[in-house]
């Protein structure tokens, strides 16, 4: 037992060497971490941004629109000039753009008619269109106030009240009305929202454990590049023990790695019990061990760095994609089939039990089972296949 | 009588329809530096794979110190050294731990591994330079961890491909002295390389195969008789005589 032990300490030497290596690897994790907090770890409610040309400068009216418009919660004004949108409009940048029109007040004022326009490239994106109705309600009440305003000044008019007045009292019961309406909407929510992070962390350790399928795969393609492969297979060292020594420190790295991750995750979301968290890192034990143990396979196939390289990433992005990591895949079809042969199915599955279900190791047997054989048969399979590969033995 | 430490018997190999080895044989002595020498694509690093045990040969046996590497591979990995042809070593790590490392693989307890490292490293002209990282070092000093990671664990065969390539006269007087001072110690070697008047200078006998066939052997003074009178041929006129001036890929 002691080779094993002393491949994997030299591995873990020759890792420790390389200060950038050992940077990155660290930080990997964390900067996992930090994409999925500002994917999922923010505000969940609507927070748009309303994209706004004035051309009607010093109007009252349209000053008047921007306030409101600024008055919105979860909505930002954004004051642009003409060109500036247009080119942004042109680009892509922005997908909507309010324009308030040159006259906008001074038309509004003598009564006619005026038109607000947006402009939107294609439907002018989910976002744009919210804005759009929530710009679309400001300024529909705008109107309404603005015909109260009018019809009150129409009706008072020659009844010895003056307009200063007039204007202030009904700017009065409108703000009150603004306030209070007289009807009102309430919100009650049903039961817990669906958490993102809930949803995807699973997803994304996987796919974070399954990147080091890469790691694995290179280990032994690199040792045999250096020659140093040939060398230890001329001493007393096995070829199983070989393998069993990069399988430690393949288990040891991306153990390391995950704890790390888990362990923000744990502090920042407070998404695991202690139970909960320590079951989580048994699954992610058995499903490291299970990749490395395939990493190893595609390193005794692999007769290059490239080729190890492109075979891990080939396999690891169809385990991703099968393991129903970034959409749900349908309980029948062959979409279902397929994911079963997705070690990522497996994993995911049991850390969604755990993490999302609240369900303990009992539940999660088939799963762990599963990641433990694939573990086993890989090493052994491994084994089988740089015996009969060239330079093997 | 001399007493064959190493017996290799019509050893075939192919890679494909390519016959790398094509009925190899030759015994080497107990202390006898053997020299294997050959054009470009002989056969040479294919034997010396299929003798350390790295590679099965379809056909054929070898035994080394009684054992078969067919069938008692790790008992004759326990009793060999290897030094490659090409550099084989974890640069990234000082020379002594690559000593120690491969000592441990070759089944020294720590201590040992230890005291053999420097005393190893100290016959190479590196104690001084044990604990510096091997990819600081010179081509020549290289070489010379190279060597020295092949003597570890004292093994009775040491199996040299080509240990000078590229390295300065200093460092090569330095392997050859080693060489010399191993051979004293009753260690067998085998030897290969492409420089002649090295393989005059160092071996006791030599092979020369072509072709994966071994066309000629003998000591180098009776090999260099056969020519003409051994004192004016050279071993490089024999190794040109036997297997042409065409140049090989």
């Amino acid at each position: 037992m002691i080779r094993p032990l002393l491949v994997a300490l030299l591995q873990v030497r020759i890792y420790l060497q390389d200060k950038g290596d050992l940077a990155f690897s660290l930080l990997l994790p964390i900067a996992i971490f930090a994409l999925t907090y500002g994917a999922f770890g923010g505000q969940t409610l609507f927070h748009g941004t309303a994209h706004v040309v004035n051309e009607d400068q010093g109007g009252d009216y349209s000053a008047r629109l921007i306030q409101r418009l600024e008055e919105v919660d979860n909505l930002d004004v954004d004051l642009l000039s003409a060109s500036k949108a247009d080119a942004k409009l042109d680009r892509a940048d922005l997908l909507m753009v309010l324009y308030i029109p040159v006259g906008f007040s001074d038309r509004l004022a003598s009564g006619e008619q005026v038109q607000l326009v947006f402009k939107q490239r294609g439907n002018g994106g989910d976002e744009g269109q919210i804005v759009a109705s929530i710009v679309g309600s400001v300024v529909d009440r705008m109107a309404q106030e603005f015909q109260v305003q009018g019809q009150v000044n129409e009706y008072l008019s020659g009844s010895g009240i003056s307009q200063e007045q007039i204007d202030i009292t009904v700017q009065r019961l409108l703000e009150g009305e603004r306030e209070s309406p007289a009807v009102m909407v309430k919100e009650e929510t049903v039961g817990d929202s669906p958490d993102p992070v809930n949803e995807f962390l699973p997803g994304i350790i996987t796919m974070f454990v399954l990147f080091a399928i890469t790691l694995t795969a290179r280990a032994l393609v690199e040792e045999r590049k250096k020659g140093t492969l040939e060398r230890l297979l001329t001493t007393r060292l096995s070829v199983g023990q070989l393998f069993t020594g990069k399988f430690l420190v393949n288990l040891s790295r991306g153990f390391i790695q995950t704890l790390i991750l888990l362990l923000l995750s744990y502090a920042v979301f407070q998404m695991f019990t202690p139970l909960s968290f320590v079951e989580s890192l048994i699954i992610a034990i058995i499903f490291i061990a299970a990749v490395s143990a395939l990493g190893l396979i595609i390193g005794s196939v692999a007769r290059t760095e490239d080729q190890a390289t492109w075979i891990a990433v080939f396999f690891t992005m169809a385990m991703v994609m099968l393991g129903g990591t970034f959409f749900e895949i349908p309980e029948s079809g062959v979409l279902s089939v397929l994911s079963k042969m997705s070690i990522n199915t497996y994993a995911n599955d049991a850390f969604r039990t755990i993490i999302v279900d609240g369900g303990t190791l009992a539940d999660i047997g088939l799963q762990m089972g599963v990641m433990a054989g694939v573990a086993v048969v890989g090493l052994v399979l491994g084994r089988a296949i740089f015996k009969v590969m060239p330079g093997g033995r | 009588m001399s007493q064959a430490f190493m017996i290799a018997q019509d050893l075939h190999k192919s890679f494909n329809e390519h016959k790398a080895v094509d009925g190899v044989s030759f015994t080497i002595d107990k202390g006898e530096i053997f020299g294997l020498l050959g054009p470009n694509g002989a056969g040479k690093t294919t034997t010396i794979r299929m003798l350390s045990t790295v590679l099965e040969p379809d056909s054929g046996d070898v035994t080394i110190g009684g054992y078969s590497i067919r069938h008692n591979a790790d008992a004759v990995r326990s009793i060999i050294g290897v030094c490659p042809q090409e550099l084989a070593l974890y640069e990234e790590l000082s020379a002594i731990d690559n000593l120690v490392f491969f000592g441990r693989m070759a089944g020294l307890g720590s201590r040992e591994a230890r005291d053999q490292a420097m005393a190893h490293l100290e016959l190479l002209g590196l104690k001084e330079r044990a604990r510096g990282r091997v990819d600081k070092f010179s081509g020549g000093m290289k070489r010379r961890v190279n060597l020295a990671v092949s003597l570890m664990g004292h093994p009775e065969l040491l199996f040299m491909d080509e240990p000078t390539v590229g390295i300065d006269p200093q460092s090569r007087n330095n392997i050859y002295e080693t060489i010399e001072g191993l051979q004293s110690k009753g260690m067998t070697i085998l030897y290969t390389t492409h420089y002649m008047e090295e393989a005059d200078r160092l071996c006791d006998r030599v092979a020369i195969v072509d072709g994966g066939r071994v066309i000629a052997m003998d000591t180098p003074r009776e090999l260099r008789s056969q020519i003409g009178s051994p004192e004016k041929v050279t071993l490089e006129d024999v190794f040109l005589h036997l297997t042409g001036r065409s140049l090989r890929d």
